[in-house]
């Protein structure tokens, strides 16, 4: 396997890259309106927790296929996924439709 | 970031009446109308699967067996997961929202749905789309 562990850099570089996100940039948060924003071709990039159920995972993947979107498993569930977004709330998913001052979409998008 | 809500994309319906039936997009209306604020569009779709047809079927038999029954309506995107397949078949000119403002204009671009279909499905092509979705 090529990318083996994740390691401790690149997984605080998402967390800090999806701050940034969240304080300069368009996102939204939840099963319902990241399809939403794949339909109208609104979202960027699309961010799975680890514990999404696998059909519904499945189901966004390739609504992104067809959509031509990158999305991103994030290295944690649904509670870490919420921390890193600065909720209290857990998120299954999130979608970015504008990242603002942020490189989470140059940088990120290669990773499946 | 592709928009492929489109027309010609083939789409299974998840609910209602037809759920699990396969369609395809005739018209989209990604904004909505007035009458209805969301994003929907036209399908036209298959009420009765064609029938498995073998070798040993007479062609009576054969004519029988490829029939297939449409139904056109509009459907909310909630209600449609989009697949990677899409049908060319040429509906612009009879499947309209104005076919269905009344029952004899809606029996009627049913039909003429109904032999672009058939015709398409004794070719051979779109095989996935003539298939029943099993679940």
């Amino acid at each position: 396997m090529v990318a083996a562990k994740k390691t401790k850099k690149t997984h605080e570089s998402i967390n800090s890259r999806l701050a940034l996100v969240m304080k300069s940039g368009r996102y939204t948060l939840g099963y319902k309106t990241v399809l939403k924003s794949l339909r109208n071709s609104k979202g960027k990039l699309v961010i799975i927790a680890n514990n999404c159920p696998p059909l519904r995972k499945s189901e966004i993947e390739y609504y992104a296929m067809l959509a031509k979107v990158g999305v991103h498993h994030y290295n944690g569930n649904n509670v870490d996924l919420g921390t890193a977004c600065g909720k209290y709330f857990r998120v299954c998913c999130l979608s970015i439709m504008d990242p603002g001052d942020s490189d989470i979409i140059k940088s990120m998008p290669g990773d499946h | 970031m592709v928009k492929f809500l489109k027309p010609n994309k083939a789409v299974i319906i998840l609910q209602g009446r037809y759920a699990g039936r396969k369609a395809v997009i005739v018209k989209s209306f990604d904004d909505g109308t007035r009458d209805r604020a969301y994003g929907h569009c036209l399908v036209a779709g298959i009420k009765k699967y064609p029938s498995k047809v073998i070798k040993k079927d007479s062609a009576k038999k054969t004519a029988k067996k490829s029939r297939v029954k449409c139904f056109i309506k509009l459907v909310n995107y909630q209600h449609l997961m989009p697949t990677r397949y899409t049908l060319d078949v040429d509906l612009k000119d009879v499947v309209t929202v104005d076919a269905l403002q009344s029952k004899e204009k809606k029996v009627g671009a049913a039909k003429e749905t109904k032999a672009r279909f058939e015709e398409r499905f004794k070719t051979g092509k779109n095989r996935w789309f003539f298939t029943k979705l099993r679940f």
